[in-house]
This record gives C-alpha cells, sequence and structure tokens, in this order.
C-alpha cells in the first residue's frame, strides 16, 4: 500500500514537472471584429472592445480556455464590409482563430460571414441585428444579439398598444436602420398607425430642415423614433428638442443603444430626459452576480459604466469560450457543434442558440434576448435607475412622461 | 523597363525588375493571407499609377479617380447582378464604356479649370456621384451594401492575384506607350505652360480630354476587379480618406513615375498592414510620411533611390540645373 | 408660410456659421494662393481646445473660443513655417499639388491623432447661452443666434482689418502681387506666416463656437471643411464678403431643397448634394465666384 501510494505521489511529481518543464501551452486564438474608427460608430465598437478585454483578462486569470491562455486579436472594421471581408480572412489565413465574435453594423457582418461560410469558421455576433445574419442559416454563424423582427415586431406592437397615431422613423441607411424600420412599418401598418419614415446618412450634423419638415405634418406626429444605432441620435435629439418637437407632452422620442451612454447628458443636456430608448440589457431588478461583478468591473477600469452593448460584448466572449469548452477542443468545426449545444449563463442571459428554421432569422439565434423600454425620469439618471415602461413583468410604471 | 534615354539600367529600374520577380513568385510560398493582400494591393496600384498619369503627368490633380472605379465597378455589378453571370464580358465592357464617356464629359467640363479650382471641382462631382449611391437605394442598395458575383469559382484567392497583377502589367504597358509617344510630350508640356504648349499649335484640348479618357477606364478596369472580387460594394469605397490613400501612394513613390505609384501602392498598403495592431496610429504615420516626403523628397521615393544610385558627378550637374531636381524624360 | 419662414431663417443661421469656418479658409488662399486642405482638422483641434479649456481652466465659453484662437494661430504659424515654406522659395516646381497633399497629410494626422488622443466619445461644451428663442413661428436656439451673430462680428472684422489696418493691407497687397509688395518693402514671408496663422486661429474659433452646437468628436471637421471649400468657391476665392455670401447661399439652398423637395426621404440623402451641385454650376459657369477677384489665377 505504502509503496503503490509512493509511487503514485512520485508519477504525480514528476508528471507535474514534465507539464510545468513543457514549453507553454499554445494559445487559443480568437478574433474580434468591430468599428474602431469613422465611418464607423467607434463610441460603440471600443465600449465593446473593453468589454471583451476584461474579460479576457478575467479568463486568463482563472487559468484560461481548456487549460490554454486565450488570445485575441482585434480588428477594426470602420463600419466598411471590405474591411469586415478582410479582416475576417486575415484572421483566418493569418492568425488562425478557432472562431470570430463582435461587430456593431449589420452590412459589415453580412459581409463577414461569408467568409466565416467559405473557411468553415464560426462567427458570432454582438450587436448586429439585421434579420438576414441568421435568416441565411450559414451553420457557422450565431447570433446574441436580437434579430430586427424578435424586437421591432414587439415595439411595434407596445406603440400601437400605448395609443400612438402618428408615428415618424428616423432611419439610418444600413442594414440595421432599413431593416428595423420595415419590419416597424409593417407591423404598425397592420395595426392602423401612421409611420412616416425618413433615411439619414450617419455623417450627417445638421437635421433641422428635415425636422422642420416632420413636425410641419399635419396631424403631428406623437411619436419621434429613431432607428439611429451609436451617437449620431444626440444631435437629432438636440435639435428636436431645440425645435420644440420632441421630447415633450405632445410627442414622445425613443431611440437605441447609444442614448444609454452617459455622454449623452453632457450634449443634449435637459433634452435627454424623457426620452424612451430600447435597451437590450436585463434590468438592474434581476441582475445575477455576474452582472454586478462585471459592471462594478468596467467602471473601476475604464471610469465609465458599461450599458447593454458593452454587457454583450461581455457575454458573447463568455459564450464562445463555453462553445470551446463544450467542444473540448479549439478546433473551428468542433467549436460550431459545441456552441449549438452550449448553455451558458452571462451577466444579461443564459445563452442557448436555437435550431427552428422558420422563421428563416430564428436558426441559431438567441431567442431570449431580454431588452425593455426604458424612460429617462430626471436629468443625469444612469440606464439603470430608469423608468421600465415595457415589459409588463418588469414595468415600474405604467405612465410615459411627461404626462399631458 | 529599357527607356532608350540612358545607357545602363537605374538603380530603380532594378528595383523594379526585382520586385517583379518577387510579385509572381509570391503565390508559390506566400500562403492564403499573402496572396489575399497582394489581390487588394493590385487593385490600389492600379489606381496610384493611373492617378499618377493623370495628375502627375499631366497635371490634373483630380479628386474624382475612386468615382470611376466605383462606377465601373457598381455597372458592372449591376448588369451581371440581373442578367445573370454569363454577361460578364458585356458587364465588364457596358462598365469600361460608360466610365470613359463620363471621363470624357469631365475632362471637358474642367478644361479652364487648373490646380485647386480642378480639384474642389472634381471633389464636389465626385461627392454627389456618392450621394447618389448612397440615396438611391432601391438600384445600388447604398450603405447596405451590393453583393456581387464573383469572377472565379472556388475559395482560393490565387486567380484573382494573377488576374490583378496581370491587368496591373497591362495598364503600365499601355501607360507607358503613351508616354513615350507624343502624347506624353505634349501632357508634361501642358502641365508645365498651357499657353505656350498651344501657342506651339497642340490642341490642348484634345489631349487633356484624352488624358482622362485612359486613366478613368483603367480606374474602371480596377474597380470592375475590386467588384468581382471582394464581392461586395459600398459607397464607402469612394469616400475622401480611400482618395488620400491613393494619392499619398503615388506621392510617396513618385508622382511623376508610373512605377513609383506602384511601389508607393506597395509600400503604403503593405505597411499599413503590417501596423495593424496600431489601430488609429497608422493613419498618424501615414499623414506624417506623406507630409514628410513631400518636404523632404519632393518627387518621391522611387527618384531618391535613382538618385543615390547614379554617379556623383550626374547627381551634381543635375541639382544645379535650373527648375531644380527635375528628371530628363525617360519614360518611367 | 411659416413653415417657409422657420426653413429660411434656420437656413440663413446655419449659413452664416458656415460662412465663419470659410473665412480662414479664403484668407489663407487669397495671400497663400494655397488651399488649406487641413482646414477641418484645425477646425476640430480648436474645438477641443476650447473644451479642455473651459474644462480645466473654468472659463466661460467665449474665453475658450479666445484660447482656441491662440493656440490655432501659434499652431498655424508653426506649420506655415516648418513645412509650407517650399512653396514660394522655388524648392518646388508644383505649388498647388505640394500645398493640397502637405495640407491633406496633416489632416489625416491630427484627424487620427485626435481619435487616439481625445478618445471616441462625443463630448459638448456647455452652450453660450441655453434655451430657445421663439417669436411667432420662429424657433431658433439661443447658442445658434449666438453663433451666427459673432461669425458676422468675426468676419466684418477681418474685412476691416484687411481694408484698414496697415498690417491687413499689407496682407492685401501681397494677395494681389507678391512681388510688387515686396518692392514697396513689405516682407511676403512674415505675411504668408501671418496669413497662415490667421487662418488657422479663424478655424479654430470657428470650432470652438460651433462645437456647443453640433458637438464634438474626432471626425467633427470632415464636413465643414467640404462645405467651408464650396462657400470660397461660390463666393468667390479670397473676397471675406464672398465668404459670406456663399455662406447664406449654401445654408439656404440646403434648408430649402430638404423642406420642399418633393420626396422627403430623398431630400434628406441628398442634403450635401445641395452645395455641391452649387460649386459645380459656379465652377462651369463664373469660376471666379460671386465676388471672386477676376486677376487670381485660375490657370
Amino acid at each position: 500500500m505504502k509503496f503503490s501510494r509512493g509511487i503514485g505521489v512520485v508519477a504525480a511529481a514528476v508528471l507535474s514537472m514534465a507539464s510545468a518543464a513543457a514549453p507553454a501551452a499554445e494559445p487559443v486564438n480568437l478574433g474580434w471584429v468591430g468599428p474602431l474608427s469613422a465611418p464607423g460608430n467607434y463610441s460603440s465598437g471600443q465600449e465593446m472592445r473593453w468589454a471583451v478585454e476584461l474579460g479576457v483578462d478575467e479568463i486568463n486569470k482563472a487559468g484560461g480556455v481548456l487549460g490554454r491562455p486565450l488570445k485575441i486579436f482585434y480588428e477594426d472594421t470602420k463600419g466598411q464590409p471590405s474591411e469586415g471581408s478582410a479582416a475576417a480572412v486575415r484572421l483566418i489565413t493569418k492568425n488562425k482563430v478557432s472562431a470570430i465574435f463582435g461587430e456593431f453594423h449589420s452590412s459589415v457582418a453580412l459581409a463577414e460571414i461569408d467568409v466565416a461560410h467559405q473557411y468553415g469558421v464560426p462567427w458570432v455576433g454582438t450587436d448586429v441585428w439585421s434579420d438576414d445574419i441568421t435568416a441565411k442559416q450559414y451553420p457557422e454563424v450565431f447570433r446574441l444579439a436580437p434579430a430586427n423582427s424578435l424586437i421591432y415586431v414587439k415595439i411595434a406592437d407596445w406603440i400601437a398598444e400605448q395609443g400612438f397615431k402618428h408615428v415618424a422613423t428616423v432611419a439610418e441607411n444600413t442594414d440595421f436602420g432599413q431593416g428595423g424600420a420595415k419590419v416597424v412599418q409593417d407591423t404598425l401598418k397592420k395595426k392602423g398607425v401612421a409611420d412616416t419614415p425618413a433615411t439619414i446618412d450617419l455623417n450627417q450634423q445638421d437635421f433641422t430642415p428635415s425636422l422642420i419638415r416632420l413636425m410641419s405634418q399635419k396631424p403631428k406626429p406623437d411619436l419621434l423614433q429613431m432607428i439611429v444605432a451609436g451617437q449620431a441620435q444626440y444631435q437629432i435629439v438636440k435639435q428636436a428638442c431645440q425645435l420644440g418637437f420632441a421630447p415633450n407632452a405632445d410627442t414622445k422620442m425613443i431611440g437605441s443603444s447609444g442614448l444609454l451612454q452617459k455622454d449623452v447628458w453632457e450634449v443634449d443636456g435637459e433634452c435627454a430626459n424623457h426620452l424612451l430608448i430600447v435597451n437590450v440589457a436585463r434590468p438592474k431588478s434581476q441582475w445575477n452576480d455576474k452582472a454586478k461583478g462585471f459592471v462594478k468591473a468596467f467602471q473601476q477600469r475604464y471610469n465609465r459604466p458599461p450599458t447593454g452593448v458593452a454587457m454583450e460584448a461581455y457575454d458573447t466572449l463568455g459564450v464562445v469560450v463555453a462553445g470551446i469548452e463544450q467542444a473540448k477542443s479549439s478546433d473551428p468545426k468542433a467549436v460550431i457543434k459545441g456552441l449549438e449545444n452550449v448553455h451558458y449563463t452571462g451577466v444579461n442571459a443564459t445563452y442557448s442558440f436555437s435550431t427552428d428554421k422558420t422563421p428563416a432569422w430564428a436558426y441559431h439565434q438567441f431567442m431570449d434576448v431580454p431588452f425593455t423600454v426604458i424612460q429617462y425620469t430626471q436629468m443625469n439618471q444612469a440606464p439603470e435607475d430608469a423608468a421600465i415602461v415595457y415589459p409588463k413583468e418588469w414595468a415600474t410604471t405604467d405612465k410615459i412622461l411627461p404626462v399631458k | 523597363m529599357a527607356n532608350g534615354y540612358t545607357q545602363r539600367p537605374s538603380a530603380s529600374a532594378i528595383l523594379q525588375v526585382i520586385l517583379l520577380v518577387v510579385a509572381l513568385a509570391v503565390p508559390l510560398f506566400g500562403g492564403a493571407y499573402w496572396i489575399h493582400v497582394g489581390a487588394i494591393l493590385w487593385y490600389y496600384a492600379i489606381l496610384a499609377s493611373s492617378w499618377t498619369l493623370l495628375a502627375g503627368f499631366a497635371g490634373q490633380f483630380s479628386f474624382a479617380h475612386l468615382m470611376f472605379a466605383a462606377l465601373g465597378g457598381y455597372a458592372s455589378a449591376l448588369i451581371v447582378l440581373h442578367m445573370g453571370t454569363a454577361y460578364f464580358p458585356l458587364a465588364i465592357f457596358i462598365g469600361l464604356v460608360l466610365a470613359i464617356v463620363v471621363g470624357a464629359l469631365i475632362g471637358f467640363m474642367v478644361l479652364r479649370l487648373s490646380g485647386p479650382y480642378l480639384a474642389l471641382f472634381t471633389l464636389a462631382i465626385s461627392e454627389v456621384f456618392r450621394m447618389i449611391l448612397i440615396a438611391e437605394e432601391q438600384v445600388t442598395r447604398g450603405s447596405l451594401g451590393l453583393q456581387v458575383p464573383r469572377f472565379f469559382k472556388g475559395d482560393s484567392d490565387v486567380p484573382y492575384y494573377y488576374l490583378g497583377l496581370a491587368l496591373l502589367i497591362g495598364s503600365m504597358l499601355l501607360m507607358g506607350f503613351l508616354l513615350h509617344t507624343r502624347v506624353g510630350l505634349f501632357l508634361r508640356a501642358i502641365r508645365e505652360d498651357e499657353g505656350a504648349t498651344q501657342a506651339s499649335g497642340v490642341n490642348t484640348t484634345h489631349y487633356k480630354i484624352l488624358v482622362f479618357v485612359v486613366t478613368s477606364g483603367i480606374a474602371a478596369i480596377a474597380g470592375i476587379y475590386y467588384a468581382h472580387f471582394i464581392g461586395i460594394l459600398t459607397p464607402n469605397m469612394m469616400i475622401l480618406p480611400e482618395m488620400g490613400i491613393v494619392i499619398a501612394m503615388a506621392v510617396i513613390g513618385g508622382i511623376e513615375s508610373l512605377p513609383g505609384a506602384v511601389v508607393g501602392a506597395a509600400i503604403v498598403y503593405l505597411l499599413s498592414e503590417l501596423l495593424r495592431d496600431y489601430g488609429e496610429l497608422r493613419f498618424v504615420l501615414l499623414g506624417l510620411a506623406l507630409v514628410l516626403v513631400q518636404r523632404f523628397a519632393r518627387n518621391g521615393l522611387l527618384p531618391l533611390i535613382d538618385r543615390i544610385g547614379r554617379r556623383p558627378a550626374a547627381v551634381s550637374s543635375r541639382l544645379s540645373a535650373p527648375g531644380g531636381t527635375s528628371e530628363k524624360p525617360h519614360g518611367n | 408660410m411659416s413653415y417657409f419662414s422657420l426653413l429660411t431663417v434656420n437656413g440663413l443661421v446655419i449659413g452664416l456659421i458656415y460662412a465663419l469656418t470659410a473665412a480662414g479658409l479664403t484668407l489663407i488662399f487669397s495671400v497663400l494662393r494655397v488651399v488649406n486642405f487641413g482646414h477641418g482638422a484645425f477646425y476640430m483641434v480648436g474645438g477641443y481646445v476650447s473644451y479642455y479649456a473651459i474644462r480645466s481652466l473654468g472659463l466661460p465659453p467665449v474665453g475658450g473660443v479666445v484660447v482656441a484662437m491662440a493656440a490655432l494661430f501659434l499652431f498655424g504659424v508653426l506649420f506655415e513655417i516648418l513645412v509650407m515654406r517650399p512653396v514660394y522659395t522655388d524648392e518646388v516646381e508644383r505649388k498647388d499639388e505640394y500645398a493640397i497633399i502637405v495640407t491633406f497629410g496633416m489632416t489625416i494626422l491630427l484627424s487620427n491623432l485626435a481619435i487616439v488622443v481625445f478618445g471616441p466619445f462625443s463630448k459638448s461644451p456647455p452652450p453660450f447661452m441655453a434655451g430657445t428663442l421663439i417669436l411667432g413661428p420662429i424657433i431658433l436656439p439661443y447658442d445658434r443666434l449666438i453663433a451666427a451673430l459673432v461669425a458676422i462680428a468675426l468676419l466684418c472684422a477681418t474685412t476691416w482689418f484687411l481694408a484698414r489696418t496697415t498690417l491687413g493691407q499689407a496682407l492685401d497687397a501681397v494677395s494681389q502681387n507678391r512681388e510688387s509688395a515686396a518692392v514697396i518693402g513689405i516682407n511676403p514671408r512674415r505675411m504668408y506666416t501671418i496669413a497662415f496663422g490667421l487662418g488657422s486661429a479663424l478655424a479654430g474659433g470657428a470650432g470652438a463656437l460651433i462645437a456647443p452646437i453640433f458637438a464634438l468628436s474626432p471626425s467633427m471637421g470632415d464636413l465643414p471643411v467640404v462645405q467651408a471649400f464650396i462657400i470660397i468657391v461660390i463666393g468667390g476665392m479670397g473676397s471675406v464678403g464672398g465668404s459670406i455670401a456663399g455662406g447664406i447661399l449654401l445654408g439656404l439652398a440646403q434648408s430649402w431643397g430638404v423642406g420642399y423637395l418633393p420626396d422627403p426621404n430623398r431630400a434628406l440623402a441628398y442634403t450635401q448634394a445641395f452645395g455641391a451641385v452649387l460649386l459645380i454650376v459656379t465652377l462651369l459657369f463664373r469660376p471666379t465666384g460671386l465676388f471672386g477677384r477676376v486677376h487670381l489665377r485660375l490657370e
């Protein structure tokens, strides 16, 4: 007995020395794509990258993935589809990544997934909403972010329910903007709500003439909707506010992710109060410990609070890593299988991917995307403290301010 | 690239031959990544060299160069999308013809303009075209991006690499030939002093329009190549910063040297690839390089190499000639 | 009718603001015969300098504008001495191209450096005066009104400076004829440096004035510089009065175009096209612009 135990101990010691003396384990390579410079939405892209960097450090401190260090190659895709293709090719052929993840612009994502499909490398989307991305049903493509149809149908239903009769929709000229606008318009039409579209280019600064035109319509819109990502919304909000158009008692204003960043208070001041925002994140009341920990760490490291976009980015990394661990391998083909079977609890939700083929966009789409419509009720409010007006089970109020 | 003016090959000519051999060999040793990079490089090289002909040799500082690439690319892409890939030759032909016609038109419109006025005019036209591409989404898919059928089936970039290289060599030969004839002589003369040239009986209108026609056609070819290689087109291919990169390539390599532009394209593009990890600093360096090269090596780096390769006596006699360091026309 | 007046007032005001961004450009062009493609970058830097001056030194918004102008003046002078010299020392054969390329390079350098140094998030300095002026059908935010008024003041001051002061007249002389100016004892080189410095200061001041209206970002100068080019061509390069006229024309064209073009969606997408078309038409039919000096080199 003693002898065999002794051998066991010696064997263990020898083995551990051998592995220590062995060359450092080969890293697991992943590729992150997103906009870090113009004409892309670099403020959101930067937030996403920061969230991922935070996650990578945490993972490596805890021993890495499959016992190997995790290494991310960051690619700036600038909001340009050709950059997306080039980045994907680079990541796959030069950096030999096991998976690509990230991205904020749908048009770029569509270019990237073609390359991913060509090479059979998994691609997981963080904040890209165009239905087409998953509707193409490439086996390599997965998405954490909602599809336009997933969210905007519900938003449109809510709009109709709230009694809005004349909506004006300002949408950016991208897959996200146009796709979302179309979903909303179709749904509103069915419910008998009028919707006037206006398409904008993200590089514009002065929307005043167009806003004047919209607000001069008879009857005047009672909801000004922005399907515009990022901080371009700030100018629309400011100018609409200065014109006395929205947000106010007669006309409410609803937008998306860029309005969640704290810079909105600096740029828009009082005008940002009473803004309605589609927030893809769990409400604070539902935060799990992971979420609380993430928010704290992010604030500490980067001196600004994370928004839902940062949480999605952080979770995407978590999901990809979970996929690799599920597959017990970093080989791209295996990781695809791993992702199909993944069941991962992140800061925003517990993720798994559907394999339904109808509707088309449901394939490899995470369907239980948590989102709320929040409303800022006072100056300098953080998104997590804002009032929640939708969905009913999380709502903190049933009024939309200001009440007439 | 023998030129008949100097007795033995210049340092830059030797460099060009070496680079050509390397270029031909890359697909054999390079790996998928470098082949892809090379295939994109040819696109920029064709644009930079044709722009050099337009701006460097003929003095037409045009900001509309990428408009022709986009015009050719979108025209060809739309035709193939609507009529099928069997119509590739027709699509290419129409893209080319369209660009040439527009090029002639623009050449005509800018006849009385030069310097910054020509630059601003071509910039304005280019921007209007870009806005049309964005606004007419029903046709072009605007900022959403137009998915374009590729030339070759299969995943490999090797056929594109060689196609791009062949197009580059072809356009260089065409332009080089042109420069060797009277056309080249007249273009340079027009650039130096149009009034005098006109007084000497040269039909300057004819040649100014000709150079626009030739260079816009070549730019369109580059655009068509790009469209059916990358497989996706957006109006962002012709934003001002992209034009800036083409200008930078021409300037850094040698604004009065066709092979110089190609070398410039290689330097700028490959450096920007190698410096990817440095994010935005890449472009800071590019801007800095542009300023420094113009400030200290006005005619670009390739002629600088030439100068270093020549005998000192020849160099000093050249420097003391009036007009600074302009070199004798030697068809390069 | 009120729709029209609202659009018109908005167009006028924004046009005056555009005119301010063009003023610096036209000054540099008239004296140095150089189109400063780096103008947008100077504008952007001016905005940021003002922002940080207000933030860290606690200055009022006007103070920020002053600091921005001073800083950009110095920067312009430095840039001129270090980089622009070859334009007139006969080292360069093709002066126009040299200037375009070198100022373009400056833009690439500064814009990207700004992303690295200032970060990608939007910032906004406090407004000059919060609130909106409401006069009947007219709705005009105070900070736009103030910027327009300051623009008029600065533009008039510049015109007065060029016409009435010794230094201004010296600059004007050099802009008309370098050699003759030198003959009567004006040092052209010093004038070039001063002109470039002043032009840069005006660009920086414009950036500081407009920052509260449109917010700061590293790419904030991209659009204004194109609009400034359009204005100086329409108004006539080298004419400050022309810049005012050109600016107003551009502002009105955009406002009416977007407000009245039948398809509202398209109208918005083509916002910048109105100005570009104005430029094209001007260059085709009246290349010297509305008030440009005929003798200024066109060929």
